[in-house]
């Protein structure tokens, strides 16, 4: 392998990267002015990376054609359909932003260039095949996470959600990389498949606490329970397009990454994780659904709703078997315009002086005086909820049919009890907004700024999880199911 | 299981230094108190500055700048740390080895710009 | 004749009072950064040592990039607690509650 053929893989990720360098000057030089011609360029340079992984998903690819470096890194049709979603989640965070952070007088030409790179973090995350580049990937995108959260720098609300969720997602490299270098050491290898024949025969204990250290560590990234506690707290604080953001992409991203570890590096050790992937995807299920319950403001019922969605996810992993994995791609799918639509919902709605609303009381009324948005939010809560006719449902029909089908009925059984307890609280949203009195602190649509925008994101989102969605099925399917097999082939 | 008596230089160490330290704190003590009169009062228990009360909090802060550069500084040092393996081995990397490095290299320059440019290597 | 195990056990211990120091400090959050220092120092070890002991240089090499990474990271910490002072005036642990949780 040549080092133009793996640069030539590497293709998205370059065209992020050198545009994001680029991008970076001329933010330094032309200053904040030009915010938004930089914020352009960056979704041009989103929708090319987007393009360059098209063919690898529709074609299927995989194999050693698509190692780049070494086997340091792979371009198969599994990560290309994770960086599909996690391009498509940065573009939308990208649309959102200038309409939050210019009223605040807070949108800097940076806020463009640190999503690029973030999204290079995750494309690397989601093609490493080596625990060196596992942990450049996630730092790269943690990093500029943490500047992220705290972008609003006058806000003490946004800066103390980036203090804690650098203190935490600190913690969680550390982790990580404790369990990294347990496994490193007691297998001889970083690299996924050579840690896979170490440990194909008996799993050592060293091994088994480097295991275990890397799915806290991870666990802690995707925010499954019991490694949680920072999710609500930083979605609440964080500026809402960032938050957007947290909730869609580095999830997506965190959990190919998890499923990546899981099935290539330990893919024989599978009786070994699996109880815990088990544990931590009821956890998530039965705490997001009773946390949202009492929750008064929308950004903190939407972190409860991720973690629970997470749960979901994790039934998919824990399957561990191509259906699983395809189950857990086709929920991803349908998880992340779910989750961004909600958010925009929640960003378009303003009270007289202009002020975000984000408390669920004030939302009383909302289909008298913002029909529109209101509908779709039913919509996105009607699909969180994973009621049939919307598109949410597909997601969680998908993941029990993978576990029913791998005999883990019990696991299945839990998880359709723990929706129908979290189902309660979406319904609630929905009748405050639909049969309550009108609170009258939200403005009826005007000519707010951007609003054109952030309908038109809303709009594509919400009919994604529409029941139109249904329409896609078969074709969303059978590219989840070839990116899965192309995970699976090598392992 | 582990031979512990290739630790007795240690432990030997230990006792010596504990036992010394312990000496130069209790021993002064001991004999002051036997040999000096004890007659606490305020005057004599408040704490001493020259005679004045004291100003100011002692851990008083310093100047962000000086925080600022010592950042950029602890980076680029560190990023640098790269160069010496890369030097030593790079008849094995040949071209590969160097391109990269020198795109690395031209990386740390963008970010250099940039800090130069947002004046953060200003000092007024 | 000192083991691999023995360094396990030393970064063990080092890893185990970074995660304390992270939980059990009331005080500062300076600490916090030294406590997350002190977690990747303590993988330093283990990476080394597993390195030295396997005769294979990526453990080494890992390390490299752990403290670069370290690097950036800590700058990027205290960047974010000179932006919470700011507007606090504070960087006592206690005092991180704007929020609940």
């Amino acid at each position: 392998m040549d080092f133009s053929t793996s640069l030539a893989l590497i293709a998205p990720e370059l065209v992020l990267s050198l545009s994001g360098l680029v991008l970076l000057l001329v933010a330094a030089w032309a200053g904040d002015r030009s915010a938004r011609v930089v914020s352009v360029l960056a979704c041009v340079a989103l929708g090319a990376a987007f393009a360059l992984c098209i063919p690898v998903v529709s074609g299927g690819l995989a194999g050693p054609d698509r190692i780049a470096f070494d086997g340091q890194f792979r371009a198969d049709a599994f990560a290309s359909l994770a960086k599909l979603m996690i391009y498509a989640a940065s573009l939308a965070a990208l649309i959102l932003a200038p309409a939050f952070l210019e009223r605040i007088r807070s949108m800097r030409a940076e806020y463009p260039v640190l999503v690029l790179f973030s999204a290079v973090g995750m494309s690397i995350m989601v093609s490493a095949t080596d625990l060196l580049t596992l942990y450049i990937g996630l730092e790269m995108q943690s990093l500029a996470a943490y500047v992220l959260a705290s972008f609003v720098r006058d806000n003490t609300r946004s800066a103390e959600a980036g203090l804690k969720y650098f203190v935490l997602g600190s913690l969680a490299s550390g982790i990580l990389l404790f369990g990294m270098s347990l496994t490193y050491g007691f297998t001889g290898s970083t690299a996924f498949d050579a840690i896979g024949v170490a440990v194909s025969g008996e799993l050592n204990t060293g091994a088994l606490f480097g295991l275990v250290f890397v799915l806290a560590g991870l666990a802690f990234k995707i925010s499954a329970v019991p490694f949680h506690m920072w999710t609500p707290d930083v979605y609440e604080g964080a500026p809402t397009p960032v938050t957007a953001f947290f909730a869609s992409a580095p999830k997506v991203a965190a959990i190919a990454l998890l499923t990546r570890v899981l099935m290539e590096a330990f893919g024989g050790q599978v009786e070994a994780w699996r109880q815990i992937v088990v544990f931590l995807a009821l956890a998530s299920i039965v705490v997001g659904a009773l946390g949202a319950i009492g929750q008064d403001n929308v950004k903190r019922l939407l972190a409860y709703s991720s973690i629970n969605n997470v749960g979901f996810i994790l039934i998919g992993v824990a399957v561990a078997s191509t259906q699983g994995v395809s189950a857990m791609l086709v929920y991803l799918a349908i998880y992340v315009p779910m989750t961004i639509a909600g958010f925009v919902a929640v960003l378009m709605l303003r009270d007289g002086a202009g002020d975000p609303v984000e408390r669920i009381a004030d939302l009383s009324g909302l289909s008298r005086v913002r029909p529109a948005v209101a509908w779709c939010l039913m919509i996105v809560m009607f699909s969180l909820a994973g009621i049939p006719p919307m598109f949410g449902f597909w997601g969680k029909f998908v993941v029990f049919q993978a576990a029913v089908q791998a005999d883990m009925v019990v696991l299945a059984a839990i998880g359709i009890a723990a929706s129908v307890i979290g189902a309660f609280y979406y319904l609630k949203i929905v009748k405050v907004m639909f049969m309550d009195e009108p609170a009258g602190v939200i403005e009826p649509a005007g000519g707010q700024p951007g609003n054109a925008s952030l309908g038109a994101l809303l709009a594509i989102c919400t009919l994604m999880i529409s029941p139109f969605g249904f329409l896609a099925t078969g074709w969303l399917g059978a590219l989840a199911d070839r990116a899965a097999a192309s995970l699976l082939l090598l392992a | 299981m582990v031979d512990l008596s290739q630790y007795l230089p240690i432990l030997i160490f230990l006792v010596i230094a504990v036992g010394l330290s312990a000496a130069f704190v209790f021993l002064p003590m001991g004999v002051a108190r036997l040999t000096g009169a004890h007659k606490p009062n305020a005057e004599k228990l408040s704490e001493y500055e020259c005679g004045f009360p004291a100003f100011e909090d002692p851990r008083s802060q310093f100047d962000v700048r000086f925080y600022l550069i010592a950042i950029l500084f602890i980076v680029f040092d560190l990023e640098a740390a790269f160069l010496f393996p890369w030097a030593v081995s790079l008849d094995l990397t040949g071209w590969p080895g160097w391109i990269t490095m020198m795109v690395f290299l031209f990386e740390l320059a963008i970010g250099l710009a940039y800090a130069w440019k947002k004046g953060a290597l200003e000092w007024d | 004749m000192i083991g691999v195990e023995h360094y396990v056990v030393v970064s063990s211990i080092l890893f185990v009072l970074g995660v304390l120091g992270i939980f059990l400090n009331r005080k500062n959050i300076i600490v916090i950064l030294m406590a997350i220092e002190l977690i990747l120092l303590a993988v330093n070890l283990n990476l080394v040592a597993f390195s030295a002991f396997l005769g294979d240089l990526t453990g080494q090499i890992f390390a490299m990039f752990v403290l670069t990474v370290a690097a950036g990271e800590a700058a990027i910490g205290l960047a974010i607690l000179v932006i919470y002072f700011r507007g606090r005036g504070t960087i006592a642990v206690d005092d991180v509650n704007r929020m609940k949780g």
